[in-house]
């Protein structure tokens, strides 16, 4: 089998494994993401950091014992900054990332085909736009990680990461038990809970 | 114990099991999880077909070429939706066209006004994602755990743009 065609099975099957992660911990849904974007609901942010931790350990194990190499972005400070708020500012009003707009297509939100589609010709506009904005804005940058900065192996600001998550994630759940933020139909919707169960709306913080 | 079957799961099972897919992705593919440069991807892919001429930036060409870890990518978000409507069924969860929360967030129960603010909305997040390179899977899953420093400030970015747009825009939901 060619590489690419191995590349694309093992990506699909990668896939399924993450869109499944992806509905399970019903990350993907609306209500999670716009919920977590107005503080009201933290599941985003459990599941993005557990996912960091991991990603974390995993790599100060493959890299530390030398089997990968990292494969840090460059950093490009202003388009890292603009890109970043015009992606939230995106990722609010969609109610899905890039990757979550697959998991909602998959379970059959209609809206999410429209956000498909702008993504697929907000990527093409980019590419048009990239020439020029290569120049004014992107430019290059060296691939920063912050351990070199500190000067400690990798492996060791990868432990260090992961054990100031696995920290905060234990403050958060103490105050914010992961289940409170589900609702009753598992979509983050808090207003229908809220009439069915004739309670009065608690306050987010 | 989780089940296949389950509803919903701890957002920890479900953040370990995603991150463990960093596994896969440095040891097979030499790559780190992404979902967006897939857009390009495809994107670039359909529209060379009305425009042939788009091939011609190096940006697209470096992305439309046939190599592994271009089209890992792509089959990797087909591969979200594809897990995640067996997820779906297994759980038998059933949903809505459109998710509840937007007759709320958005002040109106129009499908269309809904359809419209999110082509806007994607469209944005792309556009936002390619200028910084990543999105909440490269520079936020992939990024953070790396240690790297331009990943940091794109995420922080992000969430800045997020809670900004979702508290000025949107009523609450």
């Amino acid at each position: 089998m060619g590489t690419v065609a191995l590349g694309v099975l093992s990506g699909l099957l990668m896939g399924i494994v993450f869109g499944f992660a992806l509905e399970k911990s019903r990350v993907f849904e609306p209500g999670i993401i716009v919920g977590q974007m107005q503080l009201s609901n933290f599941i985003m942010l459990k599941v993005f950091l557990t996912a960091v931790a991991t990603g974390a350990l995993v790599l100060a194990v493959l890299n530390g014992f030398g089997f990968v190499k990292l494969q840090p972005k460059a950093a490009l400070y202003a388009a890292d900054a603009v890109g970043g708020v015009l992606l939230g500012a995106g990722i609010a009003l969609a109610g899905a990332c890039p990757g979550t707009t697959l998991a909602q297509i998959g379970v059959g939100y209609r809206d999410a085909l429209f956000t498909l589609a702008g993504g697929l010709f907000g990527a093409v506009a980019f590419s048009y736009a990239q020439p020029w904005l290569d120049k004014a804005l992107i430019g290059t940058g060296p691939k920063l990680i912050f351990s070199d900065l500190v000067g400690i192996p990798y492996w060791q600001g990868a432990i260090a990461l992961a054990a100031a998550i696995v920290v905060l994630l234990f403050v958060m759940e103490r105050l914010r038990p992961w289940r409170d933020d589900l609702r009753t139909d598992n979509d983050g919707n808090a207003r229908s809970a809220v009439a069915e169960s004739g309670g009065r709306m608690v306050p987010a913080e | 114990m989780p089940s296949f079957l389950d509803k919903a799961w701890s957002p920890y099972v479900a953040g370990v099991a995603i991150g463990l897919l960093q596994i896969p992705a440095f040891l097979m593919v030499e790559t780190a999880l992404g979902a967006s440069s897939s857009y390009v991807t495809v994107g670039a892919f359909l529209a060379s077909w009305g425009a042939p001429s788009l091939l011609k930036i190096d940006y697209v060409a470096r992305h439309v070429v046939a190599n592994a870890k271009n089209w890992w990518q792509v089959a990797l978000v087909v591969g979200i939706a594809i897990g995640a409507f067996i997820s779906m069924k297994m759980s038998g969860a059933k949903r809505h066209a459109i998710s509840p929360i937007w007759t709320r967030a958005l002040g109106s129960p129009s499908p269309a006004l809904r359809y419209a603010v999110a082509f806007t909305a994607g469209f944005i997040m792309l556009f936002g994602a390619r200028i910084a390179d990543g999105c909440t899977s490269g520079h936020g899953l992939s990024g953070l755990a790396q240690l790297s420093v331009g990943s940091t400030v794109a995420v922080v970015a992000m969430f800045a743009g997020g809670i900004v747009v979702a508290s000025l825009m949107l009523r609450r939901i």
